[in-house]
């Protein structure tokens, strides 16, 4: 099988089209993140809290938003996750009044969001010390259920945590009857725990807080090893190749950087530290596509003296082509099944992947060579660029 | 040509069985990340300024002991508000002022000082200060393993960030209790028995009424725990009888009434102090201080003989008093901490994490193996195989280097799976344009190969050079994708290469006139 026999685009007519798209999306990218919606920061940067819950029964986005409210936690946003109406991730940057002395507001807010999202009832039995069989960890389980049940505590305390915090359950057991389905649980059992516990209708599947000092660092850190990163391929690039195309491969990846970002600017995602990664990732990624090429002009410059420099390179990419397409699919198809299985957490990663990948593969075939092309006519160099 | 090619399987052999081997039972083997497996990740700041404050505390007190000692009179010495590790002697007797740098010079020769007008102001030297805060954030990581050991937790992690940073990084997987955890943690846990020297009474002012409204020299003022005490203000010496590290074997107990309560005894130098401070003291209030809070005032009824047993009753819940214990039992800390960044995944959520990226490797594996079948045929198994190969070799290598494998790591293996295979793409349409150019198949095989891997290599290099920044700078998590990605791409140049050649060359004979590619 093959997709693309034997192919003679002339890549190199459609430079200044290339050119203008790229033009466009860069500037549109650049006015969103200076003077337009900017980049939207997670906390990760930002500085802040996000909590991960998963309510028992479905809840309106409303209530959700209401509960805070009431309790004074104002600068907020509230995402659904799923179809299920459950799960929500709830993010805040507040700074609040604090009373306890010594404690950043991130450390406390957490905790006020979950309070806030309980329901009376919930709060009443917590306030009299009653045990919660949803957040209750194991040992103290068996703690419980070794005075009834000598010997047998410590067992099935196991069997019941294993069986809350299964992924079918997320940490939420609905109902105890549910627990007549894991096998070695009694009837006495589910009894005795109907009666000395209750079931709290939310579980907390991820609660992360930073303070505005890391948030400051991480900034620096990701910023120093995007710039380390690019140092360290110009400089592997400049001893690969000529300097020319050096220049050529590197204003290619600070294309792929800028319109990556910008189109993921314009998305609205949230910026934090796995899309750093896939941005750094994406230039290694990009850098790969552009030397297959470039690789490739270095040996038609060997075997064909008497090709004009443009007519070359259109060669080379048309020669490459096959690999270029083939090699972006299969990776564009593993990081579109991130994307669409691989859960909330690394969504934001795989979708800027996704742009990535594309973005790299376009840049590598319309602009790099462009870029060699015009420094060609510019600085009309005498060796290392054909006739 | 026979020979070298039965070493190859054999090498090959070798690196399946060592991979198989390191990575099997993968349960047991790969070490899952905290966003995985569920737990705590905290950055603490160590308040070192606190460490360097208790100083000029104590030498505050020898100075001003010292000062008395000679009849040198002064208004004051009080610490700078704005310096950290400076305070001032403020108006001495400017005839007394040899006098004063004297005993400075001779007893406190970790402090500079110098004259301003009418004060003598005395700052720690650099040196010293700088040992100090490195020592406190020693001192705090010491304490906090202990605690984290106490609590029983398995295979924590708690290192410096840095070798001369003040901040901390605790790793705890599988917490089910993360605030508790994190206030125990916290707790500075500073415990002193000091004698108490009036009070209690509503006002500071009317606590002083009988010293004329100021504070006695060698006392200070403090607020009983309004739960655990009467309330209200006391006067108590500013000496500690017995501190936290005078204790041995701190434990929750009962006490007369059946209400949670911690008791301990002293170690045998402490006991005989105590003993002796109870016997002389008979019938005055001594008060137990807890973080500079007055947790429990009473008198002593008679003389407490070693080792000293005693129990501390405030009003506890049973897991405050087993907590107060446990922190007791670890020591305190050296200076205050502060919660930086705090991450706490719940098991539930790092199972499903876990099935979902299983799922979505198994998804993206079996795309790839079935387009690489179905374009390049049997030169598509060959591939196939490679690849497979590939994950089993990074798997060992995970478990070989003890990296946590986390959900950026699986994602890593997934863009490595899509990535790994480009090795194959680069030589097999080297192959293919060879085969074109009429080359017989075993040529076309040689040359592809050899054309391709300059290029495979160069292509390669950029994505790991990127890999190793980001493993670099990054943090857990961000370490985990990186980790993956650079394994992964260097076995792909092994299996896409050297193996995927191996492969052919088994395969193919000189008689090949076809090559299914």
């Amino acid at each position: 099988m093959q997709f693309i026999k034997k192919t003679n685009i002339d890549f190199m007519k459609y430079k200044f089209v290339a050119f203008a798209f790229s033009g466009v999306l860069i500037t549109i990218g650049i006015i969103n993140m200076t003077v337009g919606k900017g980049i939207n920061y997670g906390i990760d940067f930002a500085g802040g809290t996000m909590v991960r819950i998963l309510f028992a029964n479905e809840v309106p986005i409303s209530e959700v938003r209401g509960a805070l409210r009431d309790a004074g936690i104002e600068n907020n946003k509230i995402q659904k996750l799923g179809d299920t109406g459950r799960e929500f991730i709830i993010r805040t940057m507040q700074d609040i009044e604090l009373s306890e002395q010594g404690m950043e507001s991130h450390e406390i807010i957490g905790r006020m969001v979950v309070d806030s999202l309980r329901g009376e009832d919930e709060k009443r039995a917590l306030a009299e010390g009653t045990i919660d069989l949803n957040s209750i960890a194991q040992t103290n389980l068996a703690v419980l259920l070794e005075t009834p049940f000598p010997e047998k505590g410590a067992e099935m305390a196991e069997k019941i945590t294993n069986f809350r915090n299964h992924p079918d359950q997320m940490g939420i057991i609905l109902d105890y009857s549910q627990l007549e389905t894991i096998e070695g649980i009694s009837i006495e059992v589910i009894n005795y725990l109907k009666k000395n516990t209750f079931l709290s209708h939310l579980s907390v599947l991820s609660k992360e807080s930073v303070g505005p000092q890391v948030g400051e660092d991480l900034r620096r850190k990701a910023t120093q090893a995007t710039i380390w990163a690019l140092i360290g391929m110009l400089i592997y690039i400049g001893i690969r190749f000529k300097y020319a195309y050096g220049v050529a491969a590197i204003l290619t990846l600070a294309h792929d950087v800028l319109v990556t970002l910008g189109i993921f600017s314009l998305t609205n995602r949230e910026l934090n530290l796995p899309v750093i990664a896939a941005v750094m990732t994406l230039v290694g990624y990009s850098l790969n596509d552009t030397i297959v090429i470039f690789d490739r002009v270095r040996d038609n410059l060997k075997l064909l003296r008497k090709h004009k420099f443009s007519s070359l390179l259109n060669l080379s990419i048309n020669q490459t082509l096959s690999r270029t397409i083939i090699t972006s699919g299969t990776t564009f198809l593993t990081v579109f099944t991130l994307f669409l299985l691989g859960g909330e957490v690394i969504n934001d990663f795989a979708f800027t992947m996704m742009i990535g990948v594309v973005i790299g593969t376009y840049s590598s075939i319309y602009q790099s060579c462009s870029i060699l092309l015009f420094w060609k006519e510019i600085f009309k160099p005498k060796k290392g660029m054909g006739k | 040509m026979k020979k070298k090619l039965r070493w190859k399987i054999i090498l090959v052999a070798a690196v399946i069985l060592l991979a198989t081997f390191l990575f099997y039972p993968p349960e047991e083997k790969i070490h899952l990340g905290l966003d995985l497996k569920g737990g705590m990740h905290l950055v603490l700041q160590v308040v070192t300024d606190d460490a360097v404050n208790n100083e000029a505390d104590q030498e505050i007190i020898r100075l001003r002991e010292q000062l008395a000692k000679e009849n040198i009179e002064f208004l004051s010495i009080s610490k700078s508000e704005t310096r950290v590790g400076q305070f001032a002697v403020q108006q001495f007797d400017p005839e007394k002022e040899g006098q004063i740098r004297d005993i400075l010079d001779d007893n406190f020769k970790n402090w500079d000082h110098s004259v301003r007008e009418t004060s003598i102001l005395v700052t720690i030297k650099p040196g010293i200060e700088t040992y100090l805060r490195d020592q406190s954030v020693k001192q705090a990581q010491q304490t906090l393993s202990n605690r984290v050991d106490e609590l029983g937790l398995t295979e924590p992690t708690i290192q410096r960030q840095g070798l001369t940073g003040e901040r901390i990084i605790v790793e705890l997987p599988g917490v089910e209790d993360p605030d508790r955890v994190k206030e125990i943690l916290k707790t500075t846990a500073l415990l002193e028995f000091r004698l108490v020297k009036g009070g209690p009474a509503e006002t500071k002012e009317k606590l002083l009424e009988e010293h004329g409204g100021e504070v006695p020299g060698n006392m200070e003022v403090m607020k009983g725990n309004p739960t655990q005490t009467q309330g209200g203000y006391y006067l108590v010496s500013n000496v500690a009888e017995i501190v936290g590290k005078d204790l041995r074997n701190a434990r929750r107990s009962t006490d007369e009434w059946n209400k949670p309560a911690v008791s301990f005894s002293l170690h045998p130098d402490a006991a005989r102090r105590f003993a002796k401070m109870t016997g002389e003291n008979i019938g005055e209030p001594l008060c137990i201080i807890l973080d500079k809070e007055l947790m429990e005032v009473a008198n002593i009824g008679e003389r407490i003989p070693p080792p000293g047993d005693t129990i501390i009753h405030g009003r506890f819940t049973d897991q405050a008093a087993e907590d107060l214990a446990l922190v007791l039992r670890a020591g305190a800390l050296p200076a205050s901490i502060k919660y930086l960044e705090d991450r706490t995944i719940g098991p539930s959520l790092g199972a499903d994490s876990i099935r979902r990226g299983l799922t979505s490797i198994i998804i993206a594996l079996i795309l790839i193996l079935v387009f690489m079948g179905f374009y390049y045929k049997f030169a598509g198994f060959n591939a196939i195989a490679a690849l497979t190969l590939n994950i089993l070799i990074l798997m060992g290598a995970l478990a070989y280097f003890k990296a946590s494998l986390t959900l950026p790591g699986i994602a890593g293996i997934i863009l490595t799976i899509g990535m790994a295979v480009d090795a194959n793409v680069l030589v097999f349409e080297r192959i293919r344009e060879e085969l074109a150019q009429g080359k017989s198949v075993l040529s076309s095989i040689s040359s592809g190969f050899s054309r391709a891997f300059r290029t495979i290599l160069d292509a390669n290099m950029t994505t790991i050079i990127a890999a190793i920044f980001l493993f670099q700078f990054g943090t857990g998590p961000i370490r985990g994708f990186a980790i993956t990605l650079i394994i992964g791409i260097t076995a792909s140049m092994f299996t896409a290469v050297f193996v995927s050649r191996l492969i052919f060359d088994l395969t193919v004979s000189k008689k090949s006139k076809k090559l299914s590619i």
